[in-house]
């Protein structure tokens, strides 16, 4: 029997994101055939075969999966399916996505998100509504990519919005083909979702062919997320936002003026807050608006195009630094190793392109405030060497080196969540205005969101010596001067907090210690 | 558990059979085949160390 294969340059073509429709073909057949394979196995153990047999179905094979593992397990074998029969159709310049709007499947919670009830005729035409708005943004700027969709998405199963946040989707590796989201706020969100766990898809279908990462690595800080993940995780993260950034570029470029020769001269725009940026036409002439301190504003350029950019320009970098910490790990195999060098390509690609220069500090901002979130959430430092570094301070003597912060237990799951990204999102939405987001709101805020780096820190560290305030810490990394802040904020928050709290209270302050810190301890 | 090919090979072999154009009794005809033996053996090894769901993508701005 002939097994599966890829030339290296299709191989190649698929880790950069854009795989040919043979690629995705051969995808779809390994998952038909994984599928075909795992009921032959129920019927050796003497389990219950579906009739008719449909193996290119994402839910066939998510019953099929949990049959098998309940036979494995002694247990009894899932309730059968039960297909919703929601099909949805979209057609856009020649091009039609057709997919089951899932809301009956009593194994649909394994996508692993809480679906939604059955929906109403009304809901059903609303998801049609957002479907087809979503294609023709697809289909019209982003072609191969809906190309990809198109072949290989099959179902979408609702599920709840999580109160926290504005919009969630996922994916199982048992159901090729299958997305599970919450109701988009609006055609562009869902287009992006449906495109990240696509991505997903099609890298649990190249895993289930070709081995790219090897167990047993170490749980390291991802773009992505607050805690900890696996190399896999990392890796499903980059590949998932190769195909967001992609995204990102194309909007940006579609929505904001592409050459920037020099300084751009910039007006005050008096945008209102209540301002929708859905009423401003994607195709609108480009003009940029600043003067005074505030930098560039969002301007008629398209609200959103900013917005756009921003994500550009954070989740480019992102992509390329975890790539490289996957290529640096030595867990990856020589497909994997192949595999990501083609992904970091494609985003190095994207570093050198222009972005407006607020918007790039913006993002490269967001970048490294959630590296501080991560190492302040995740990393601990051993007692001993705090109470050492403590023991000098008061003696006033240089910081002895001491070991790298460990992993902290476990705390679970969890989303990126930051106030501050939360600003910033709001300010390239709703351009700069008076009562803008951030205007008063919380100190610092401000001063952040104008790059005074200066005015911010001083106003993060204020009381910051008895307080472990995650946003304030995180905050204070991202605009400090100091080295030993930016670098390692879990060791400069847990030494400020023991001399604090030691009695040490003339001099603590983080910024302090962060300096101490950096003198001595960085340079060694 | 089987590898695929080595680096700068022209192609990448997976250790997987495509078995997509057979039925059922197809495959237990060819159950002594030795590709479609480590096909199942990888599989089983996937059950045993099953991945972390992939949930959460967040796409509201």
């Amino acid at each position: 029997m002939r097994t599966f294969r890829l030339t290296d340059a299709a191989f190649g073509d698929l880790a950069a994101g854009r795989p040919s429709a043979d690629t995705v073909d051969l995808l779809r057949r390994a998952q038909a055939s994984r599928h075909l394979l795992l009921l032959s196995a129920i019927r050796k153990l003497g389990g219950p075969i579906p009739e008719p047999i449909d193996v290119y179905d994402p839910m066939a094979a998510l019953h099929t999966s949990a049959t098998l593992a309940a036979l494995h397990a002694g247990a009894a074998p899932p309730p059968p399916r039960v297909s919703a029969a929601h099909e949805l159709t979209a057609t856009h310049d020649g091009l039609t996505l057709r997919v089951r709007l899932e809301d009956t499947d009593p194994l649909r919670a394994r996508l692993g998100l809480a679906p939604s009830r059955q929906l109403l005729p009304a809901e059903v035409a609303e998801w049609q509504r957002l479907l087809s708005a979503g294609w023709v943004l697809l289909t019209t700027r982003h072609r191969a990519a809906a190309e990809v969709l198109a072949a290989g998405l099959r179902v979408i199963v609702p599920v709840e919005a999580d109160p926290g946040s504005g919009g969630l989707s996922a994916t199982s590796a048992e159901a090729f083909g299958a997305v599970a989201i919450s109701t988009p706020g609006d055609p562009h969100s869902f287009a992006v979702g449906l495109l990240h766990e696509c991505q997903h898809s099609l890298l649990n279908a190249t895993t289930s062919l070709f081995d790219l990462v090897t167990p047993g690595g170490p749980r390291v800080c991802s773009p992505w997320r607050d805690d900890p993940r696996p190399l896999s995780g990392l890796l499903h993260g980059a590949y998932a936002y190769l195909s967001v950034t992609r995204f990102r570029r194309t909007e940006a470029a579609t929505r904001v003026p592409a050459p920037r020769r020099g300084p751009v001269a910039l007006t005050p725009h008096p945008l209102p807050a209540e301002t929708s940026v859905a009423h401003l036409p994607a195709a609108e002439p480009p003009v940029l608006t600043e003067t005074g301190p505030r930098g560039p504003a969002a301007g008629s350029a398209g609200l959103r195009g900013r917005l756009a950019e921003f994500e550009f320009a954070r989740w480019r970098a992102a992509v390329a630094e975890a790539a490289g910490t996957l290529l640096d790990s030595g867990q990856l195999t020589a497909a994997g190793t192949r595999f990501v060098r083609a992904m970091r390509d494609e985003a190095a690609g994207w570093l050198s392109e222009p972005v407006d220069p607020r918007v790039a500090r913006l993002a490269a901002g967001a970048n490294a405030e959630h590296r501080a979130r991560w190492r302040l959430r995740n990393l601990e430092v051993d007692p001993a060497a705090v109470a050492e570094l403590v023991a000098a301070w008061r003696r006033g003597a240089a910081a002895p080196a001491v070991p790298e912060a460990g992993l902290a237990a476990d705390r679970g799951r969890q989303l990126e969540s930051s106030e501050r990204l939360r600003l910033v999102h709001r300010l390239l939405n709703e351009g700069d205005h008076r009562g803008r987001a951030g205007s008063g709101l919380r100190p610092g805020d401000d001063a952040y969101l104008d790059g005074d780096a200066g005015t911010a820190a001083t106003s993060y560290s204020k009381g910051l010596a008895f307080s472990s305030d995650l946003d304030r810490w995180s905050g204070l990394a991202v605009v400090s001067s100091h080295a030993a802040m930016r670098d390692r904020p879990e060791l400069v928050r847990a030494v400020t907090l023991a001399a604090a709290e030691a009695g040490e209270v003339r001099n603590v302050g983080p910024e302090a210690v962060a300096a101490w810190l950096s003198g001595s301890l960085m340079s060694a | 558990m089987d590898r695929t090919a080595e680096d700068s090979a022209e192609e990448w072999l997976s250790p997987m059979v495509d078995v997509s154009g057979l039925s059922l009794d197809d495959l237990a005809a060819r159950e002594d085949d030795s590709a479609l033996t480590r096909s199942l053996r990888r599989l089983a090894a996937e059950r045993d160390e099953p991945g972390e769901p992939i949930a959460g993508f967040n796409s509201a701005l």
